[in-house]
């Protein structure tokens, strides 16, 4: 009787023992042990939450385009590296060497990341505007039309860099070349992937429709936001630089009216009051001047991130390029450009050898803005439109009136020939706009040879390195874009 | 231990009823053949008697034996048995040697152990002794070639740079294929938890001299007992206890010096002058335009005595002679009731790379104790510091392009610059060396600055705690429990100089952060485990295991320091920004039971399942089934095998076969089936956007492996031989699946469960004792794997998944119908006799040849000198050989005389390509230095080459554009990995002092390598544990070549 009862003693207190881990155990794993939402990212289904939140969203599609892959450098960078101005310092293939070289091929990982990045920012725009329908009265139909009028903005912005840098210029048969796949359907699946390229002018008919909804859209100012979020006459003036790079003259003479006086001095007379600065230094210190029509902005906490930032490239900072001392580089072009242009100060002799374009001047971690619309291309879009099927003597007017808000005693010579005040104006474009990201367009839209530095050569339009190719990953993923 | 308990059970039997008259006394000592230390617990049986002693702990045994008994069998787990024939002598010296297939008796499995007779799975077992004493950093380095199946990969020299292991054959496509690593019943993360260039593998907390034994289960049925994580195998790791008997205490120390070896010959200064200057006239006569350099622009620079400026940056800046050392000291014992064990271990490891050090302080106690007739209680902790330091290498996985990389600047820096300018400052120009004199700028900045001035430091303090509880309920069923805590700090530090190399664009970079992993889980088992009618073995397990791991990490990068005096993030500096945050939660619940049988051991039959959860699938997919099933009949206990002649011959024949199935959840996400929005800033407002397409489908990817297995035993097992085929069938392959970039999708991938993919394979593992003959001994162990992988379907109509280094260069293809990861590139077809031009095959099949600076004659067909657009030759790559070898294994040997012990350890593999993307930088015509395969380039007087004519600047026809297939290259190769000789003072030399024994020896480490491969070494992996973009050699640093000299010291 004992044993049986200390037997059953030992076994009672066994099991006692053994029931505290497995009670313990039973109840810490309930449904909820193996379910951990992301802490550190919102949600899907609470993005639209709140309208600070919907801001953000906005926010953040500019805050994508903005990225160093397209326009917070890249964008600027590679339409310049390209042609006479510049010459690489560093034979780097991360820094556009094989650009600047014309040896890059589709496999070229950084200029498959500014594919990737425009449309990524295509897509969130494009997701933006679809999930908006589900939330109706998120903020007042005044504030959603704007918000959807500023996204369409960034779409055709998105557009307009792509066509240039991936597609044949439009001028070289009316856009009837391959463009691009023209994505305008949130993607947030696997489907989807094949989508055949639109035709060029497909594309820019897109560009077009999506700045003129934005026009309608967005408000007359941003207020102390003008220079970093699109209001109305942002849009006018990017349709302005559109048009040109269609030939549709008539058409920028049109839009550009809207911002720009009949006579000099030349100021908007719509909306927000834009006019030429002043100080052409200004323009790359204070950033939000009146003539810096749209500028991504940038700060230490949102610096461009690295081998992205121009003042790397062109400044102090690596000088990945330099100024082409010798013709046909316009900095050698002491005749065209004298020594007493203040646009001369924006260039620096950092050594003999290395005489360097000095616009972007801040420290690292670079934060300088990057201007994207400036008054004074307006200016000489529509100068260019007037000489070519215009007004030659408004044309002139505009001409001057950018050269000697720098230069005050310059005075052109022999402006008697439309052939004559456009080389002005093209030669003009070169000096306003160095390192802005117009050199090769330019060309481009004009269906002239590119001279490059660096292959040591002339790549016409006929030559298949003219536009870059489209990268292997979307070769290879959407293959219909190419049939 | 497991092997005493073993033993002692054994000696029991063996025991029982002894009676015998005795005549005489024989006494004597044995050791092991390996490392000549003592064996204690070793049977010592007299043949033809029942009459056994026991070795005591130093080693010695005395026995008597009636005059009829002429010869002695000694018997001990794990080491071949040995009859040794008595002569007049009444003293006897025996060295045991290890029996490698046995190593072996028992096999960790998961949650329980197993004897190998009864196992029937594949599992390779590796004592610890065989890592022990390398002078590696983790444990996970010293596996090469000691286990059938199991291929491990040092990407390079960089010190605890982590090993890729693949056990059978690549596991995944877009999840990790490391396999699961469980420490003492926990799993615990792998990869690299340094966030800087000083790599940090987490394996290294690990002590290895702490290690018992590590078991690799391979086949389905025996890992799928850790279901949800086994696919890529688990390696088990069981750490030393304690073992009853006196106080033992050991010393293990060595020391060693190591250095770089196969270092590429570079230009010397003359060399590269005359060369680069010749290239630069080549340029000038193919373009007149040409402005990459003047005439003459590289020009002899001369120091303040007039001597040409020389510089080897290779042996005299970058690499050195390093020394290491290591001590561990150890103390472990018990009584009946408690067992204990001390150690305590500390080791410094200079490399060769300059400024890349490795230091590990550790110290382990456990103990075990048997608190009543039912209940055993045993705790364990660990503590561990390592500190990692490197300069940036550019060998850590995804650096290979880093522009501070070392391993491309000590190559590629040109040699006529000097270090320093004549007033001793850093020679430098910009973020570059300084040009000397010639008339072009440098590109590489110098390295003396990096490595001086930058810091990347990597530190791990981490804790691993145990308590487990063995209840013993009734005959057979014991309850166990134990809770393992695991907690990880690291810090990170990086100083980047702001005089050249990466801070100079910053005027100065600190990145600091702080990562904290706090990991558990606790595992409960119910095991039953009977014996009926002296022939039906039953064991039975149900358990659960609760897993919860949370990753925390935060930091801060400053820039632009406010004083160069300062050289830590604690400095002055003007910008300040977050950096390196995150929040990553997992957690994995189980249950699990198996069940196995057996009929009077010779007829097996076992059977596994597991129920996994796991947080990182979607919430409907969460729950995965696993488990496994496997048969075996050990035909040689049959009676009528047994009283055939044949089983004089034969002491062992077994057949088996499992199958099984076994998830993979090492998924790099945590949050992929989740749709999510990240958050950024716009110039100085908040925003968010759109930045992870999930998939709320996302299930396990399964893995499912057939195995057949056939073990044979020889002369009493003195020769046996394990062989096995596998086949592991992979679907519902968790894939990055690629989305066309023009859709935007954030990352243009999306996680999706498709694709499919098998690896098939022997394996052999032959262990013999060749010679055992008085005092000579010779063992040896083969083993040799073969292995076929093949992609046999991805998503769509075959869109294959493209690989890249560094997320630079697209290297490599994984498409079905090939083994993943292969070589990606052009095809070429050697340099045109006629020009000298690099000739690539077009994607028309055409010869297509290249002219740099050739404008729009650049590329031309060699037959008429048409010219052809670009993109036909840059849009056409092809695939140029599978990555990943197709055979290897490891073939060791230990021969022991007298006192004397040697080892040699060779390894081998092969039938794989691998890209030497190296040469293609040793030959690229910008500023770099070039190889001095280079001086063989096309001229006009030397046509016959495959090198093209040097047009300086040119950086496409050598590979540094894209891949081409010039730089492919078969990687087999065969190493002799270690060779130790060892050598034991004789017992006589300590009298009394109180030492028990001691052991010299001097071990080679990489002594020779024997491949045709030309780049650094053909065990490389630039981008690290890589599945899609394996086989890649890019701009790393060499292996090393090691020598030490090591002192055991037991009491």
């Amino acid at each position: 009787m004992k044993r049986i009862y200390s037997k059953t003693k030992s076994t009672i207190v066994k099991v006692a023992v053994l029931s505290l881990p497995l009670v313990t155990l039973l109840s810490s794993c309930g449904d909820d042990f193996l379910s951990y939402p992301s802490e550190t990212s919102i949600p899907e289904d609470r993005a639209f939450e709140t309208p600070e939140r919907i801001l953000s969203q906005v926010n953040g599609l500019y805050g994508s385009a903005k990225n160093g892959a397209l326009f917070g450098g890249r964008y600027l960078i590679y339409n310049d590296i390209r042609g006479e101005e510049f010459r690489n310092r560093t034979s780097n293939v991360v820094t556009g060497y094989s650009s600047y070289q014309f040896t890059n091929d589709p496999s070229d990982t950084y200029i498959a990341n500014f594919w990737s990045q425009g449309y990524l920012t295509i897509n969130r725009i494009n997701k933006f505007l679809a999930d908006f329908d589900n939330y109706p009265d998120a903020v007042s139909d005044e504030l959603e039309a704007q918000y959807r009028a500023e996204a369409k903005f960034i779409r055709g912005l998105t557009y307009y860099a792509l066509v240039q840098l991936f597609a044949k210029p439009y001028t070289l048969d009316n856009g009837q070349s391959r463009g691009l796949p023209l994505r305008l359907q949130p993607e947030t699946n696997s489907a989807n992937n094949e989508l055949a390229a639109s035709s060029v002018a497909d594309v820019y008919a897109q560009i077009l429709q999506d700045l003129n909804d934005a026009e309608a859209g967005l408000p007359a100012t941003q207020g102390s936001n003008n220079t970093t979020r699109a209001h109305k006459n942002t849009a006018i003036a990017l349709k302005t630089r559109v048009y040109l790079a269609m030939g549709r003259h008539g058409d920028v003479i049109t839009e550009a009216n809207k911002i720009v006086s009949a006579s000099a001095p030349f100021s908007s007379p719509n909306n927000v009051a834009h006019v030429l600065s002043a100080d052409v230094m200004a323009l790359y210190t204070q950033y939000n001047t009146l003539e810096n029509i749209f500028s991504f902005p940038m700060a230490d906490t949102n610096a461009p991130g690295t081998q992205n930032q121009l003042g790397y490239y062109y400044n102090v900072g690596n000088i990945e390029y330099y100024l082409n001392q010798s013709a046909p580089g316009i900095y050698a072009d002491r005749e065209a450009w004298p020594e007493s242009d203040a646009r001369r100060s924006l260039t620096e002799v950092y050594s003999d050898a290395w005489h360097i374009l000095t616009k972007w001047s801040g420290d690292s971690p670079y934060d300088d803005w990057v201007p994207i619309i400036r008054y004074a291309e307006v200016l000489l879009n529509l100068a260019e439109a007037e000489a070519e099927v215009g007004d030659q003597g408004r044309a002139i007017a505009l001409l001057e009136a950018v050269r000697h808000r720098s230069d005050p005693d310059y005075e052109f010579a022999g402006l008697t020939s439309r052939e004559a005040i456009l080389t002005a104006i093209a030669t003009e474009r070169r000096i306003e706009l160095l390192g802005e990201g117009f050199r090769i367009p330019d060309l481009q839209r004009r269906l002239e040879p590119i001279v490059s530095v660096g292959a040591g050569a002339s790549i016409e339009p006929s030559d298949d390195r003219y536009v870059y190719p489209i990268p292997t990953a979307e070769i290879l993923t959407n293959p219909a874009l190419v049939n | 231990m497991k092997q005493k308990l073993l033993c002692f059970f054994m000696l029991g039997i063996l025991l029982i009823g002894s009676a015998y008259a005795q005549d005489r006394r024989i006494s004597g000592r044995v050791t092991a053949e390996d490392d000549g230390s003592p064996i204690a617990g070793v049977s010592v049986l007299a043949v033809g008697a029942n009459i056994a002693a026991q070795t005591d702990n130093l080693g010695t045994f005395t026995i008597d034996i009636p005059a009829s008994v002429t010869s002695l069998e000694f018997r001990y787990l794990g080491y071949v048995s040995q009859t040794v024939t008595l002569g007049s002598s009444n003293n006897i010296t025996v060295v045991l040697a290890t029996d490698a297939t046995a190593l072996s008796e028992v096999v960790v499995t998961g949650y329980g152990t197993q004897r190998r007779t009864e196992f029937t799975g594949a599992a390779a077992t590796v004592s610890g002794s065989k890592i022990a004493d390398r002078p590696v950093q983790s444990f996970s380095q010293g596996l090469t070639g000691q286990a059938a199946g199991v291929n491990i990969i040092q990407p390079n020299g960089l010190l605890n740079n982590p090993p890729v292991i693949r056990v059978r054959g690549l596991s995944s496509i877009s999840l990790s294929s490391f396999p699961l690593i469980v420490v003492d019943g926990i799993p615990i993360s792998t990869g690299d938890v340094s966030s800087n260039a000083a790599t940090n593998n987490p394996l290294s907390d690990i002590n290895p001299a702490d290690i018992e034994s590590i078991d690799i289960l391979k086949d389905a049925a025996s890992a799928s007992i850790y279901g949800s994580r086994a696919a890529a195998g688990v390696l088990v790791i069981t750490t030393k206890r304690g073992s009853q008997g006196r106080p033992r205490v050991t010393y293990d120390g060595w020391v060693g010096v190591t250095n770089a070896v196969r270092l590429p010959e570079v230009l010397n200064a003359e060399q590269y002058i005359a060369y680069k200057n010749a290239a630069i006239d080549n340029a000038f006569e193919v373009n007149p335009n040409f402005t990459g350099a003047p005439r003459n622009a590289f020009v002899a620079t001369q120091d303040a005595n007039g001597n040409l400026v020389d510089v080897d940056w290779q042996n005299d800046v970058v690499y050195r002679t390093a020394v290491s050392q290591n001590h561990n000291l150890t103390f472990s014992g018990g009584s009946e009731k408690t067992v204990y064990y001390f150690s305590a271990g500390i080791t410094d490891q200079d490399g060769f790379l300059r400024a890349n050090n490795f230091k590990r302080r550790s110290a382990r106690f456990n103990i075990d104790h048997q608190a009543t007739n039912w209940l055993k209680l045993s705790a364990n902790i660990n503590y561990t510091n390592n500190q990692n330091n490197a300069p940036n290498s550019g060998s850590y996985s995804g650096g290979a392009f880093a522009s501070s990389g070392l391993g491309r600047i000590a190559m590629a820096q040109a040699p006529n610059v000097p270090v320093y300018n004549e007033n001793g400052d850093y020679n430098t120009e910009a973020n570059s060396i300084g040009r000397g004199a010639n008339l072009v700028a440098m590109q590489w900045s110098n390295p003396q600055v990096l490595i001086d001035l930058d810091k990347n430091y990597s530190e791990t303090n981490r804790l691993f705690a145990n308590m487990a509880a063995e209840l013993n309920l009734a005959d057979g069923l014991t309850f166990k429990t134990s809770y393992t805590w695991d907690l990880r700090n690291t810090e990170n530090h990086r100083f980047w100089n702001p005089i050249n190399g990466d801070g100079r664009a910053t005027n100065g970079h600190a990145f600091n952060q702080q990562v904290r992993s706090d990991n558990w889980n606790w595992i409960n088992t119910l095991q039953y485990q009977k014996s009926f009618a002296g022939v039906h073995n039953l064991n039975i397990v149900l358990g659960s295991d609760v897993q919860r791991t949370r990753t925390a990490g935060w930091g801060g990068q400053r820039q632009d320091l406010g004083d160069p005096f300062f050289n830590q993030y604690q400095g002055s500096f003007l910008t300040n920004t977050a950096g390196g945050n995150s929040i990553n939660d997992l957690a994995f619940e189980a249950y699990l039971g198996s069940v196995s049988y057996n009929y009077a051991n010779k007829y097996f039959v076992s059977g596994n399942f597991r129920r996994d959860g796991n947080s990182a699938l979607s919430a409907n997919n969460r729950w995965g089934n696993f488990g496994g099933a496997s048969l075996g009949w050990t035909i040689s206990e049959e009676e009528f095998f047994k009283s055939g002649s044949i089983a004089n011959t034969v002491s062992n024949f077994r057949v088996r076969a499992s199958w099984g199935r076994t998830g993979n959840g090492n998924l790099n996400s945590y949050y992929g089936a989740y749709n999510l929005f990240g958050t950024g800033i716009y110039g100085s407002v908040p925003s968010i956007s759109y930045s992870q397409a999930g998939n709320n489908e996302l299930k396990w990817e399964t893995s499912q492996q057939t195995n057949v297995g056939l073990d044979l035993g020889f002369f009493n097992n003195r020769l046996s031989l394990e062989a096995n085929w596998f086949n592991k069938d992979i679907d519902n392959m968790i894939l990055e699946v690629p989305q066309a970039p023009s859709k935007g999708i954030p990352g243009n991938s999306i996680l999706l469960n498709v694709g499919a993919m098998y690896n098939r394979g022997f394996e052999f593992a032959v262990n013999a004792v060749p010679i055992q003959k008085g005092d000579f001994t010779w063992s040896t162990n083969l083993n040799f794997a073969t292995l076929k992988n093949e992609v046999t379907a991805l998503v769509g109509d075959g869109n294959p998944i493209l690989g890249y280094t560094s997320s630079l260069e697209l290297s490599s293809y994984t498409q079905v119908g090939y083994s993943a990861a292969q070589i990606y590139g052009v095809r070429t077809a050697g340099v045109n006799p006629e020009n000298g031009r690099r000739i690539f095959i077009d994607n028309q099949g055409r010869q297509v040849q290249y002219q740099h600076l050739g404008g729009a004659n650049s590329y031309t067909l060699v037959e008429n000198g048409t010219p052809v657009p670009t993109s036909s030759v840059t849009g056409a790559a092809v695939p140029l050989g599978n990555t990943i070898p197709t055979w290897y294994g490891g073939f060791n040997n230990n021969l022991s005389y007298r006192n004397w012990d040697l080892a040699l350890n060779f390894t081998f593999s092969g039938g794989n390509y691998i890209y030497n993307g190296t040469r293609a930088g040793l030959l690229d015509q910008r500023v770099w230095n070039n190889s001095t395969e280079a001086l063989n380039a096309w001229t006009p007087t030397n046509t016959n080459t495959d090198i093209p004519r040097a047009i300086y600047s040119d950086n496409v026809s050598n590979g540094s554009a894209f891949l081409i297939e010039s730089n492919v290259e078969k990687g087999d190769f065969l190493r002799l990995q270690t060779a130790t000789l060892g050598y034991r003072l004789p017992q006589s030399v300590f009298g009394a002092s109180g030492i028990n024994s001691l052991r010299l020896y001097v071990q080679a480490n990489n002594l020779f390598l024997i491949t045709g491969y030309t780049g650094v070494d053909p065990e490389i992996s630039s981008n690290g544990n890589s599945n899609i973009a394996s086989g890649i050699e890019r701009n790393s640093i060499p292996q090393g070549r090691a020598f030490t000299f090591g002192v055991s010291l037991g009491f």
